[in-house]
């Protein structure tokens, strides 16, 4: 295997953490906007 | 088979309110967190009107913190000095709590108000936890040691009448303690709360109490906290149910003691990212409710045309006629059933270790 293929293969997992990562986030972010959208519209 | 409760006025169905308490107890004992903002949502869930289930998961809260302070003062684990500042804090915050719930529950509000307090305080726990448990994970794969500061001094640091704590060997302000009392009884008699989730890391990082006394100190604070929002909410609205608080009691102190026993055997922190999940979904659970659902289907059932049995006629007589012994008995019957609990506890403790002695 070509070293350049194997520093791309060791960055795979690293890449998955992320999108993870900013999958989480991302919920969380709708979750709260949920919830005060929600708050907003029910007190008005 | 369904129960009637004379006082809530409604069917449960009383394997799951125990199941359900029972759950809520592993999770309690499992992670060291208190049941009640849990409990009082999967209560409202079952349709318990939500100012019946802040009550009655009061009353509960009650008894499970008499079972464990039992155990922490069998042990000498408590600074009662600092616990009496705490519930000193803990009383006027209570009775701010149950005025503005008076005021809540006047404009007939008050189940809109703590079914938002619930999701609030559930997402950000959730939230916060989440985070948390993620770093760790993180921190733990890359095999990182954070470096924390030994001491952090916040403004309430400063405040004046320092007192010396010779059991948690502190020298603090009066205030400090008196605070923290203040914040967790005004949210305790809002949401049937015991507060242990802010006066347990309030004890750790703003007071800074050794952590060993920590668990013993703060049950105590909630055993004081508890009677008075179930005094208050017995007396003023006669809201307790005691055939509910009796299942409650029994579900989360057998289920508190599963939990305890696992958490001695498996790692628990991997775990807290999965409790984070719950509460946020609960959390959305109870936001689906209050926005979108247009009216919960519950099942409530006007006792109009139910025939009540004797034991449930005696509980709604007592109440409504007697509401200040009422509330004196509640107390005193979830401090008999937590003290049972706990010695029941040690009996089988003190067994088993003559048991295995003998083996």
């Amino acid at each position: 295997m070509h070293p350049s293929e194997i520093k791309n293969f060791n960055k795979l997992p690293r890449l998955k953490t992320s999108y993870i990562k900013a999958g989480i986030l991302v919920s969380l972010l709708a979750y709260w906007g949920v919830i005060l959208v929600g708050t907003f519209v029910t007190f008005n | 088979m369904d129960v009637f409760l004379p006082i809530a006025q409604v069917f449960v169905n009383p394997i799951e309110i125990l199941l359900l308490s029972a759950i809520v107890g592993v999770l309690s004992g499992l992670f060291g967190v208190g049941g009640g903002f849990l409990m009082t949502p999967f209560l409202i869930f079952l349709g318990i009107p939500p100012a019946y289930a802040v009550a009655n998961e009061a009353n509960n809260i009650l008894a499970t913190s008499v079972s464990g302070s039992t155990t922490h003062y069998l042990k000498n684990t408590l600074d009662y000095k600092m616990g009496l500042m705490i519930v000193i804090g803990g009383a006027i915050g209570t009775s701010l709590g149950i005025f503005t719930f008076s005021y809540f529950k006047g404009i007939g509000k008050i189940d809109t108000v703590i079914s938002l307090a619930y999701m609030y305080i559930l997402a950000i726990i959730g939230t916060l936890m989440l985070v948390e448990s993620l770093r760790e994970i993180d921190q733990a794969k890359r095999n990182v040691l954070l470096k924390k500061k030994a001491h952090v001094h916040y403004w309430i640091h400063g405040l004046p009448l320092r007192m010396r704590f010779p059991k948690s060997k502190l020298y603090e302000s009066i205030f400090t303690p008196i605070i923290i009392g203040l914040i967790v009884g005004f949210i305790a008699a809002i949401m049937g709360i015991g507060g242990a989730f802010i006066l347990v890391p309030a004890m750790i990082y703003i007071i800074k109490m050794p952590t060993k006394l920590v668990p013993g100190t703060s049950l105590f604070v909630t055993i004081f906290v508890s009677v008075i929002v179930t005094f208050l909410h017995s007396f003023n609205y006669g809201s307790i149910d005691l055939l509910l608080v009796l299942m409650l009691v029994i579900g989360s102190i057998i289920g508190v003691q599963i939990g305890q026993k696992l958490g001695e055997r498996i790692d628990s922190s991997g775990l807290r990212a999965l409790l984070a999940i719950l509460l946020l979904v609960v959390g959305i659970a109870i936001a689906y409710d209050t926005f979108f659902a247009e009216q919960v289907q519950v099942k409530i059932q006007s006792s109009v045309n139910t025939e009540l049995n004797f034991f449930s006629s005696f509980i709604i007589d007592f109440s409504k006629e007697m509401p200040f012994f009422y509330g004196l008995f509640t107390i005193m019957f979830a401090i008999i059933l937590g003290v049972c609990a706990a010695l029941i506890r040690r009996f089988a403790s003190n067994l088993k270790s003559k048991i295995f002695i003998k083996s």
